[in-house]
């Protein structure tokens, strides 16, 4: 069964705080849970972001997610 | 008066064609950033390394994209390109803008930005370069609220879709592609401003065959108009051509002589599938085998148009050349009704199924089209509900064995081995 929006979204941020790379991309939040569908679980993770508790990060042609602390702040 | 020493881009403005550099160099006299420009550029080529640091975090509230953060690593020595952002703007439909809107925009990004910009990027954006985070707020009231414009797609968004001028002003067009474009664009605003996918995903909209907007070479799904019936003739313009009275390709090449029009060497010889030929002053097609290239419609445009029952082939999964080389899009559907009556359902239905099955599919930084090559054909048919039909096949099979599933065999895996072996022995 699929988890609840704030569930997921506390499973979402986890996964971003604790994984190795600070920055990733919405398929690694897949995992989260399994029976979310993707779309569902990149509308929960853009709601996130504009709550500030992820921040985008992109290339230009890739856009990645991150804990706001953890992206490298270019700008210093 | 110069900031830095730049021999080597001074060399490029001593060609036959007009430099880059030599723009750069008359900018910078209104907008000093542009100096750094320069200097890292030709620091880049003596050194031959970039300076550019890859991506960044910067964009407005509430989008994920039409915002590109560019940095340079050596801000100390080029103070002016420490931020160097760039910002896409989507363009009018069909690239239809006024010279007023124009000089607006461009007010816009001199007041805000270098002043440079690119017209237009791949994808159709009016492509913005350079300017500082602090600066991208205020540029971005002053475009949504008095200009009433928005920003484009970036990243992995839905880019920003872009079509022909279709019926507008094209007697070919076979849909209306600017509705279309503009219907779609509507729909999808969340797409094309937040991030959605695994990496980045275009349609655009050609009106005829000739596809001018580049559909098939560019977009993860091209909607290029086509006809079901025949071309329509009009035999005495026909005749007209042959006497060499009305000009060939609309009079386009007639910069120099190239003799008398010749139906048979400039039409019928160069028919890619040889479906036309002439009965006495009767031109004549077999339109059971013309493939829609236009060439015969281009030379003729007076005698020949599309058919009129209209629409479009819907192909999937071009893209240019980053991984495994550039790939036209493949045929998907050869026929679909492009209309507005029902709010272009079928086609919106035809593209969530696929972002359904992508979004779960693909891998990070994959497109479509290279998804769809790994799985194959006949897999993103099934994905797709579609038959597959004679014009799905490439080529002829190289591979011997057919595998069945078992609801395709009569009776299904399931056999009773006695009964089969009193008929054929062991």
């Amino acid at each position: 069964m699929a988890l609840e929006i704030d569930a997921l979204k506390d499973a979402i941020e986890e996964k971003a705080t604790k994984s190795p790379k600070p920055q990733l991309y919405i398929k690694d939040f897949y995992k989260c849970d399994p029976d979310s569908k993707p779309r569902v679980i990149k509308n929960v993770a853009n709601e996130m972001v504009r709550e500030g508790r992820l921040m985008f990060w992109s290339s230009g042609s890739t856009t990645m997610y991150g804990i706001p602390s953890r992206i490298q702040n270019e700008e210093g | 008066m110069a900031k830095h020493e730049t021999p080597l881009l001074d060399q490029l403005e001593t060609g036959p064609w007009p430099s880059f550099v030599t723009d750069i160099k008359r900018q910078a006299e209104t907008k000093p950033e542009c100096w750094d420009i320069l200097g890292i550029l030709e620091l880049s080529y003596k050194e031959r390394i970039t300076h550019w640091k890859h991506g960044g975090i910067v964009g407005v509230f509430g989008y994920g994209g039409g915002i590109v953060g560019r940095y340079a690593d050596m801000p100390k020595e080029f103070p002016g390109v420490e931020h160097f952002h760039t910002v896409r703007v989507a363009q009018p439909s069909s690239k239809y803008y006024s010279t007023k809107n124009l000089r607006q925009l461009m007010d816009l990004w001199e007041k805000y930005g270098s002043g440079m910009t690119n017209f237009h990027g791949s994808t159709g954006d009016i492509i913005l370069l350079g300017t500082r985070t602090e600066n991208l707020e205020p540029f971005f009231w002053d475009l949504t609220h008095d200009m009433k414009q928005d920003l484009g797609g970036s990243g992995s968004n839905l880019r920003t879709p872009a079509n022909c001028i279709g019926q507008s002003r094209c007697e070919w067009s076979c849909y209306d592609t600017e509705e279309a474009c503009y219907h779609l664009t509507m729909h999808y605003q969340d797409e094309i401003h937040r991030p959605a996918f695994p990496y980045k995903f275009k349609f655009k909209f050609s009106g005829c065959p000739n596809d001018c907007v580049a559909a098939i070479a560019r977009s993860d799904v091209s909607v290029i108009g086509t006809w079901r019936d025949n071309i329509r003739i009009d035999q005495a313009a026909v005749k007209e051509y042959v006497a060499d009275n009305y000009p060939a390709n609309g009079g386009a090449f007639s910069g120099r002589d190239w003799g008398a029009f010749d139906i048979q060497k400039e039409v019928i010889n160069l028919c890619p599938t040889d479906c036309m030929w002439m009965e006495g002053e009767e031109l004549k097609i077999d339109d059971s085998e013309c493939t829609r290239c236009m060439h015969c419609i281009n030379v003729m445009p007076r005698a020949l148009r599309p058919g009129a029952d209209q629409g479009a082939s819907i192909c999937v999964g071009a893209k240019a050349p980053i991984l495994d080389g550039a790939q036209f899009s493949t045929l998907i559907v050869p026929f679909m009704k492009i209309e507005k009556e029902n709010d272009f359902e079928e086609l919106i239905d035809f593209i969530e199924t696929i972002w359904d099955w992508w979004m779960e599919v693909g891998k990070n930084r994959e497109r479509v089209g290279e998804t769809m090559q790994r799985v194959g054909l006949p897999t993103f048919l099934k994905v797709m509900g579609i038959k597959p039909i004679p014009q799905h096949v490439k080529e002829p099979r190289s591979n011997p064995y057919i595998f069945w599933k078992e609801e395709e065999v009569e009776g299904g895996f399931e056999r009773d081995v006695d009964e089969f072996r009193r008929n054929h022995a062991a």
